[in-house]
């Protein structure tokens, strides 16, 4: 191989932020490290001054959803007033599924649903995960109306194989590109991603030892 | 239960071709977390000092000891390229930190050409200086000789029988509520790991100890059941020994149950804190976290540590649970990294990993950081079972 391969640490809320990291640092040309999954948005925040400080040496991809906070460069912003060199810290318009959202053509037809029920601009709903709950209830496919759609009245948001199904989603049908057109907060990920990765490649390939050590 | 003069601990080991370990030096502290993914050899690795037993045990023996795991084909490496020996050795130290005296042990073993488990070398060193070195000349002269140990020989051990009562010491638990409940199940295995004999020990021990150390176990599970006034042994009409607690309840008197009442995780929790005061050797544990609540797991560390107060025996724990090693007094160096790769298993510090000690000070956990290096990569794939 040519060029230096680089290796992404993921940090993530959950399993399906997780699946969207790895699906990122792959289409951007690098190889997903491990993944430290903090099981919830709390646990995360209290965890980020420690990936920061770990992003001194490595590159690293902590994936945050926006939810109801308002602005994503004020939560940028109190979460970490100094990033480190090669961290890439990014917070998807309320949540990830916008992002996945965004794939019209694809996501309507993982979800067999015609694709002009897909809302055009997925970063302005107030709830992606409900919406695609709600495109999933009207899915000519019964196997997606039993995976994704919750029971009523036992307290389910979402249907018991809905986490899933989307990680199947992201794994084989996604199209990040197309994706990317129509969710702005994607594009930023994806050049914020670029960035840091050509940045520590630089610097690999700029020191004679280790750029060898890793080619 | 063997007792030595002075009370030890492994600080080191090293393996060749032992099970699915190829090649392993990994230094020992006196608190030890295996971690690793399902089928990485957490319980192999914990055989090792299981087999160092056997060696010396009554009723053991080298052959013995090798038989119990089905021949040396069996227990050698399936990385290993032809057929190279096994080797094991380890170093051993006084518990309370001392230098000296210091003891190291190696045995490497083959088989012949029927099969039989043949010694290649064996090595005891005190202080750095040979007490033992093996084959000798009359091994040479006499290879059958080389079927069994010196350190399992009375007659033989005398320059290191210390050595061989701390391999003696070694006390392995994997405790199942079950068959504490119903030891009927397997016939009265004495120092069953499996806990049968759990109920006949505790009876077995003089009334002044078992008292102070049931009160022991009280106030260190009160953490976990809080609603748990008092434990005692009493006899049914037929003699056989239970276990009771009293529970405060809405009742003034409260009320006794035994231990069928006791919930598995009690049960299970009340077996592991006996053993951790049971003796002075290292206790293997598997798995302590079984059935009990992720609140009371994450006390676990901290449990062990209250009932053993001065004395500090060597604890080496195999675990999946995060919350076991939330606790914050556990060290980057007290956790052991099991990763399987093609060459085998590795066998590294949690200290070794490069972002460690940087997450550590930014708020995440020695459980964090394990769980990441030991989840399958390839957990998503859940999500792809065909249905």
């Amino acid at each position: 191989m040519n060029t230096v391969e680089v290796w992404v640490n993921i940090a993530v809320e959950g399993k399906t932020d997780e699946a969207v990291a790895c699906r990122l640092i792959r289409h951007v040309g690098a190889l997903p490290g491990k993944v430290y999954v903090a099981d919830g948005k709390e646990n995360l925040r209290k965890r980020v001054p420690g990936y920061n400080q770990a992003a001194k040496g490595q590159p690293w991809l902590v994936l945050v959803d926006l939810d109801r906070c308002s602005c994503a460069v004020a939560l940028l912003q109190k979460w970490v007033p100094q990033p480190s060199p090669y961290l890439c810290m990014r917070v998807a318009v309320r949540m990830v599924e916008a992002w996945l959202l965004a794939d019209a053509t694809n996501i309507a037809d993982f979800l067999g649903v015609p694709v002009s029920r897909v809302p055009s601009a997925p970063e302005q709903l107030s709830d992606p995960k409900q919406e695609i709950v709600a495109l999933a209830a009207q899915s000519r496919r019964r196997a997606i109306r039993e995976d994704m759609v919750p029971n009523t009245g036992i307290g389910q948001r979402v249907g018991t194989a809905y986490t899933a199904r989307l990680i199947e989603f992201i794994e084989n049908h996604w199209d990040i590109t197309q994706a990317a057109s129509h969710a702005p907060s994607l594009q930023r990920s994806i050049n914020c991603l670029t960035r840091v990765i050509q940045r520590h490649r630089f610097t690999l390939s700029g020191t004679p030892f280790s750029a060898e050590a890793s080619l | 239960m063997a007792k030595t003069e002075v009370p030890y601990r492994f600080s080191a080991l090293r393996l060749k071709n032992w099970k699915n370990f190829q090649s392993v030096e990994v230094e020992l502290p006196s608190r030890v977390f295996l971690v690793g993914p399902n089928a990485s050899g957490k319980s192999n690795l914990l055989d090792v000092f299981r087999f160092l037993r056997d060696l010396v045990a009554p009723g053991g023996g080298f052959q013995a000891a090798v038989e119990r795991r089905q021949g040396v084909k069996a227990l050698r490496c399936l990385a290993a390229r032809k057929d190279p020996n096994i080797e094991i050795s380890v170093r051993v130290l006084p518990t309370d930190g001392s230098a000296t005296p210091s003891w190291e042990y190696t045995l490497a073993f083959n088989q012949d050409s029927h099969r039989r488990p043949r010694i290649h070398q064996e090595l005891v060193l005190k202080d750095g200086q040979a007490q033992l070195q093996r084959p000798t000349e009359e091994d040479r002269r006499d290879p059958d000789r080389l079927s069994q140990t010196h350190i399992e020989q009375v007659t033989m051990n005398q320059p290191f029988r210390e050595l061989a009562k701390f391999f003696e010491s070694v006390h392995y638990l994997h405790l199942v509520p079950q068959l504490v409940r119903e030891p009927d199940r397997v016939s009265g295995r004495p120092r069953d790991p499996y806990g049968s004999d759990f109920l006949e020990q505790v009876a077995s021990t003089s009334e002044k100890r078992r008292t102070a150390r049931l009160k022991r176990i009280l106030s260190a599970l009160q953490v976990a059941v809080p609603q748990l006034s008092a434990i005692e042994l009493w006899r049914d009409v037929k003699g056989a020994p239970h276990l009771r607690g009293r529970y405060e309840h809405w009742r003034a008197q409260g009320a006794w149950q035994t231990e069928e009442q006791f919930s598995d995780g009690t049960l299970r929790l009340m077996g592991l804190l006996w053993a951790v005061l049971d003796g002075t050797g290292p206790l293997l544990l598997e798995e302590p976290e079984l059935s009990l609540h992720p609140e009371v797991v994450r006390y676990i560390p901290a449990m062990f540590a209250r009932v053993q107060s001065r004395k500090r025996r060597q604890i080496l724990i195999s675990t999946h649970s995060p919350e076991m090693l939330h606790d914050e007094g556990i060290g980057l160096n007290e956790v052991l990294l099991l990763t399987p790769t093609p060459e085998g298993t590795s066998v590294r510090p949690l200290a070794s990993v490069h972002e460690a000690s940087a997450l550590l000070s930014g708020g995440s956990t020695v459980g964090d950081i394990a769980m990441a290096h030991t989840r399958p990569d390839k957990a998503r794939q859940l999500a792809l079972i065909e249905p």
